[in-house]
């Protein structure tokens, strides 16, 4: 079984976040493997290790060469292969265009299973893995909580709003995971030593000239008021002087 | 009257010399089976600085030094011990009836050597009578369900001794009565016997005679069997003590200098990281197991033990042994059990060890306990990926962002903003914040207080701000060694290029990490707890401070005072007036935070920080201060939780808050 597995480089959600004129600043991002992705590779290595077959990675990414370390941990979990698709400018915020790129890298590898996260933890857009599954002209079935593979078929289900949904596809699918799919093993260290030795191709690919979706401005939320602590000999007294400032400033009461 | 003539026509030597055969054969080839298991283990080279051995071995061994630490116990022990090197040639000369004494008759030393054996005998039986008194009166809560081997053989010696008096009285009754007063004792026993008529007496000799040497047969097939081997074991265990300083740990891969391999050059293809086989462990890790007489003082000062978790140092020990023994044939052909060596340890005793070294100070024979479940924990950790899910996030938070929290790397400054320090610039100086004092909001009030005390003595200091990282101690004492190395490659490559090698911390962990083990990782540097330089500060009255109002006590950071061997700073620097908790300096508790546990989750009815907080409370001091960012929290959270509103405060915000303002 031949399992393709996207994978975004996101930033990490302590990194330094500054905006200029509008624009998120990313030079001072530190970047890992956005979290849902992991839960594709670890289910893909699943599938892998009980039937059979070929993991690969592929992953648009800009020339910042930093993220081979995050990558080779994906390798550890048991992915094959690495194909990461290097772009000059490279943005997150425009699955239309990404979603291009991807998909022809994809359509090289005769996938069985393309899998993927829900969503990234970048821009939360959803959009990439059902753009890529379109170009790729097979179904999808996104924010799966539970995938099980029998033969050539799969079943998927899906956390709704008050219940559950049963999905089944037939093979060729494009599938993204939510949160919880399965649990994410931490590869052992010879594992990612191990990793050094397989196959890790970088692929320039050239900046896309389609028409996308543009950011205009971006904005912090803002800085939150420091709380409160009201002190006071007993409980009570504590109590008593909350009710007074609900009444008094808060005036909610 | 002698025991010396024929039995049933057989001559006596011919029984003694079928029995010592048996005795002394079985005893060399169990002694032996140990030896080999015990060359088993892997290389560590101890032979060195004999001198220095020497005069430990001299102290420690002959002297008894830790073992009279327990008065009881440990003087009995000693009087035994003493007892029975005095004695242990008159084994000889029974055996050879009487050969020994005829020939220190001829060099004229047969006095004093009578002198020495009868007061050998002397002591050891008094010592026994001790012990007799502690197993079977006292009968201290540790003893309670131990076996009755240490009864057994203390009557069994007590009967070596008491049968020895009676044929040395025998020597001197009889056809003509001539009492050595070199024997003081054996007269005695002479005067006692002088009135039992000539037949009775000479099968009581007899008797006592073939008792005596039946027991001592006995006892040396014994000794390699149980915890009596400690009788041979303590020799190389004492002899080949660590004499790296405490606390210190061996790196995956050392070179020649004994400098630790870069992670880039690791041999993975040939290593193995941690120890799951009896195999994987060094040979002096290996020999502590027949070096333990179970004695079980690590037992009584283990904080994972005394808060109900599955973990006893003792046991650890005990497995080791007994490991050995169970599978040892099997070993010795070079075979790998089925059962492997964290099995036998289980898990969840591997992982409630605090890495206070508690247990390693109490051992009277420097048994070297924690470095068996860090080992552990490195293979469970990098070979097995097998451990508790919490430290996942720990090693993640640590990778990324270079502290245990996760917390962005670039927000590690935060807490200096305007208290116009220096950051990264030289001078006399580097303060190592550490990630407590730079993530934690308690903690960087801490930093805050040691930041302006040091400014108003005039200290040129700096820190690295966002280029500090984490010591790394977390993710070793985990057992993610390669993590910590990464870490400590990482800051000696930062410190190097600073410039500064003298370093303040406010943190034991960094104090001990930084201090004691970056120079394996190529980075030597002077470093001191923030005490020790306030102490210094106030000896030289650059600071002065007004009388503490509140009482204080003093809870010693297990990496700044046992690990670290720094008791007095903290004291000094706190003016030397403070209330002492009943378990303090070398021998305090530790608060439960260490070895990685502040990061683990803790059964709500095994806190071992509760413990030390209900010792605090016991002391009635208004304030209990502490050295270390993680006793801080232990401390604090313990107090609360058995309800006892004393403050917690760091030693640099006592002295803040009572420093005397320049006019």
């Amino acid at each position: 079984m031949n399992i393709a597995v996207l994978i975004k480089m996101v930033p990490d959600t302590e990194s330094r976040l500054e905006i200029v004129d509008g624009k998120v600043k990313e030079d001072a991002f530190k970047y890992m493997v956005n979290p849902y992705d992991e839960f594709a590779v670890e289910q893909a290595v699943q599938f892998k290790e009980s039937v059979g077959g070929k993991v690969t990675l592929v992953c648009l990414f800009s020339d910042n060469p930093g993220i081979d370390t995050d990558l080779r941990k994906m390798m550890a979990i048991g992915a094959d292969e690495a194909v990461v698709l290097r772009q000059e400018g490279y943005r997150g915020d425009k699955p239309s265009t990404n979603s291009k790129i991807l998909a022809e890298a994809i359509k090289e590898l005769n996938a069985d299973l393309v899998i993927g996260g829900v969503q990234g933890i970048d821009y939360y857009q959803g959009a990439t893995g059902p753009m890529v599954a379109h170009h790729l002209n097979i179904p999808h079935i996104s924010g799966v909580t539970k995938l099980e593979l029998n033969g050539e078929k799969i079943t998927a289900k899906r956390q709704i709003e008050g219940g559950l949904q049963i999905i089944e596809s037939t093979l060729p699918v494009l599938v993204t995971a939510q949160k919880d799919m399965t649990k994410v093993r931490f590869p052992a260290l010879k594992d990612i030593m191990m990793s050094k030795r397989k196959s890790f191709e970088n692929r320039s690919v050239s900046a896309s000239e389609e028409n996308d979706v543009e950011t205009i401005e971006c904005s912090l939320p803002p800085a939150r008021d420091g709380g409160l602590i009201i002190d006071g000999e007993s409980p009570e007294e504590k109590v008593d002087k909350l009710l007074e400032k609900l009444k008094m400033e808060a005036k909610v009461l | 009257m002698n025991p010396f003539h024929d039995y049933y026509g057989i001559p006596w030597y011919a029984i003694l010399g079928l029995w010592s055969l048996i005795a002394v054969g079985s005893h060399i080839y169990q002694v032996g089976f140990i030896v080999k298991l015990i060359r088993l283990g892997k290389n560590d080279d101890r032979f060195n600085s004999w001198k220095q051995r020497s005069k430990e071995f001299l102290t420690d061994w002959l002297g008894q030094r830790k073992v009279v630490q327990d008065k009881l116990a440990g003087y009995a022990h000693a009087l035994i011990f003493w007892g029975f090197l005095m004695l242990v040639s008159d084994v000889i000369d029974l055996g050879t009836g009487g050969l020994l004494a005829k020939f220190l008759e001829k060099i004229y030393l047969a006095n004093i050597w009578n002198l020495i054996v009868d007061l050998g005998y002397t002591m050891a039986g008094v010592g026994i009578l001790i012990s007799l008194y502690r197993r079977l009166i006292v009968r201290p809560e540790k003893l309670k369900g131990t076996s009755m081997e240490g009864i057994l053989i203390l009557f069994a010696i007590l009967g070596i001794v008491l049968t020895a008096f009676i044929v040395e009285a025998g020597y001197m009754i009889g056809e003509n009565v001539h009492y050595n007063n070199w024997e003081p004792i054996g007269v005695l026993f002479a005067k006692q016997m002088e009135s039992i008529n000539t037949e009775s007496l000479g099968t009581i000799i007899d008797a006592s005679y073939w008792i005596h040497m039946i027991l001592i047969g006995l006892f040396l097939i014994e000794i390699p069997q149980t915890k009596h081997s400690h009788l041979i074991g303590t020799i190389p265990n004492v002899m080949f003590q660590d004499h790296e300083p405490m606390g210190t740990m061996l790196p995956m891969q050392t070179d020649d200098n004994n400098i630790a391999v870069k992670t880039d050059d690791l041999d993975f293809d040939n290593l193995t990281l941690g120890v799951n086989k009896f195999t994987d462990f060094t040979w002096r890790q290996l020999s502590d197991g027949w070096a333990c007489t179970a004695c079980a003082r690590c037992q009584d000062v283990c904080p994972a033990y005394n808060s109900g978790k599955t973990l006893n140092p003792m046991q650890i020990i005990m497995d080791i042994k007994n490991y050995g023994k169970e599978h040892g044939t099997s070993l010795l052909s070079g075979n790998v059990p089925e059962e492997d060596i964290v099995q036998r340890f289980t898990p969840d005793a591997i992982w409630a060890c605090t890495t206070c070294y508690a247990c390693v100070e109490a051992c009277p024979v420097h048994i070297e306990h924690v470095p068996k479940l860090t080992d552990a924990r490195r293979h469970l950790v990098m070979e097995a990926s097998e451990f508790p899910e919490e430290l996942q996030n720990l090693f993640n938070n640590l990778e990324r962002n270079s502290n245990p929290w996760g917390l962005g790397a670039h927000t590690r400054a935060h807490w200096a903003e305007g208290l116009d320090i220096k950051i990264g610039e030289p001078a006399e100086y580097l303060f190592y914040v550490g990630c407590a004092g730079s993530f934690d909001d308690r903690n960087k009030k801490v930093s805050i207080a040691t930041a302006k005390l040091l400014k108003e003595a005039g200290v040129d200091f700096t820190i690295l701000g966002e280029m500090e990282a984490c010591n790394g101690d977390p993710a070793r004492r985990a057992g993610n060694e390669f993590l910590f190395q990464m870490m400590a490659e990482m800051n000696v490559e930062t410190m190097n290029s600073l410039g500064t090698l003298k370093v303040i911390t406010a943190c034991p962990h960094c104090f001990h990490t930084i201090g004691k083990e970056y120079e394996k990782y190529g980075g030597k540097y002077e470093v001191y707890h923030h005490s020790q330089i306030l102490n210094d500060l106030r000896q030289k009255e650059k600071l002065i401070f007004k009388d503490f109002e509140d009482k204080v006590t003093f809870h010693d950071p297990c990496y700044l005072g046992r690990i670290g061997g720094e008791t007095e700073a903290p004291r000094g620097a706190l003016g030397n007036d403070i209330i002492e908790m009943e378990r303090h300096g070398t021998n305090s508790f530790c608060c439960g935070g260490g070895g990685a546990q502040i990061w683990m989750e803790e059964d709500a009815d095994k806190r071992v920080n509760e413990i030390r907080a209900r010792e605090a409370s016991k002391t009635g001091a208004d304030t209990v201060a502490v050295g270390c960012p993680f006793c801080m929290t232990m401390m604090s959270d313990g107090l609360k939780s058995i309800g006892d509103g004393k403050s917690v405060k760091d030693i640099s915000e006592i002295l803040l808050e009572n420093l005397e303002v320049k006019t």
